[in-house]
């Protein structure tokens, strides 16, 4: 009896099913690569806000360790830079440290389209579509003891607030226009005093800018941790 | 009869008391003055020093131009767009409520108790070409605006002509 064994073979089909399936994955593949490549990297905030100043001239400053989230970055402004900009006609070391952290989001962004004038809707102008970007302005003076003049008007609110977690005082005033309106917070302690400053700003879509409870807990931040 | 010491302690005393009032009324004035600008626009004034003020603030809130003491079509749109972001009463009239809310944006750039010479407050708005900003200067008795670039600033009560690219910068003078 003669038996005969066959050699295996490879199927032709199974070949073109191969190479279809290996294709496949390859286009997938590349698809994702290429959609994925036009992907922002994550952002990723720091956990202390004061990386965001390193490298600069308030590298050593006392200042915020906490920023909302949707703070990305700081510009700094030195003293030098503002003796500068103001022709050198005062002490350097009298002039304040400015750090601006800009908010991110569409409803932080700058919707100017040119300046001022008829261009601009007057509808669109009433409902708050143009409007400047929003930041939140932080300014130390190192070793001054001193809050600023205290404001007064109408629609001027001004109350003391504990800091929970440096257990000082900071002085919140709020230019309350229906809810809406700039917001400075004032405090002082053994290095220096201090100033914040936000917008609770009206838009279209509802408000942007910090709020109030952000722009505290950013002060109480200050000296939380360094102590 | 009084003796001639009576006398000098009573004199003395009058004068101490004349200063300490004086210097007292002289702070709430300086302060008055930094909240109470005068009405602009349709509903006050349409040139002057307190127009140049309040389009000090608008040229950094809005990018209006120029900052020159004429009241115009263009303040007034400006003036509109930030009453309406501060969530004012939307009237292109630079008001006493929309003044105060343009003063809380001014900051002191010096410490606070330290007397600056020349520019010593500032608004500054941060936009995508860069920051836009506008100076005030202040003392006991008056404050006014410095106007960027050029010479053309305008205190606003004592009308004295303050430059912040010359060389030497003129103090405001606080007479009397």
């Amino acid at each position: 009896m003669v038996t005969s064994i066959e050699e295996p073979r490879i199927r032709p089909e199974w070949l073109l099913g191969g190479a279809v399936t290996l294709l496949g994955a390859i286009v997938i593949i590349v698809v994702t690569l290429v959609l994925g490549s036009g992907e922002e990297e994550p952002v990723v905030t720091p956990a202390d806000a004061t990386e965001l100043t390193a490298g600069t001239c308030a590298e050593d400053l006392r200042q915020p360790h906490w920023v909302p989230d949707s703070v990305r970055r700081a510009v700094v402004e030195c003293p030098a830079d503002i003796s500068a900009g103001i022709g050198r006609t005062t002490a350097e070391d009298h002039l304040g440290t400015w750090i601006v952290y800009p908010l991110d989001g569409a409803e932080n962004q700058e919707t100017f389209r040119g300046g001022p004038g008829p261009a601009w809707p007057e509808d669109e102008v009433r409902s708050g579509a143009y409007h400047p970007a929003s930041a939140i302005t932080y300014v130390a003076y190192p070793g001054s003891a001193e809050l600023s003049d205290e404001m007064s008007g109408d629609n001027v609110m001004v109350e003391w607030v504990d800091l929970a977690e440096s257990g000082l005082d900071a002085r919140v005033t709020r230019v309350d226009n229906n809810g809406f309106g700039p917001v400075r917070v004032e405090w002082s302690d053994d290095a220096g005093s201090y100033l914040l400053l936000g917008t609770m700003g009206r838009t279209p879509t509802g408000g942007s800018g910090p709020t109030v409870a952000e722009l505290i807990r950013i002060a109480d931040s200050v000296a939380a941790e360094d102590e | 009869m009084p003796t001639t010491r009576t006398w000098l302690q009573a004199g003395g005393g009058t004068v101490a008391a004349a200063l300490i009032i004086a210097a007292v009324v002289q702070a709430m004035n300086s302060s008055a003055m930094w909240v109470s600008n005068d009405p602009v626009g349709e509903c006050g004034q349409t040139s002057g020093g307190a127009v140049v003020a309040a389009q000090n603030v608008l040229s950094a809130s809005t990018g209006l131009e120029p900052v020159d003491g004429s009241w115009d079509a263009e303040s007034e749109v400006a003036t509109k767009a930030f009453q309406a972001h501060n969530g004012l009463p939307v009237n292109g009239c630079v008001d006493t409520g929309t003044w105060v809310t343009m003063r809380a944006y001014v900051i002191s750039l010096c410490d606070p108790e330290f007397d600056c010479r020349g520019p010593d407050h500032r608004v500054r708005y941060a936009a995508p070409g860069g920051a836009r900003e506008a100076y005030f200067a202040d003392n006991d008795c008056d404050w006014g605006s410095y106007v960027l670039p050029g010479v053309a600033h305008t205190p606003v009560t004592s009308n004295k002509i303050m430059a912040l690219s010359r060389d030497a910068v003129v103090e405001i003078e606080c007479e009397g």
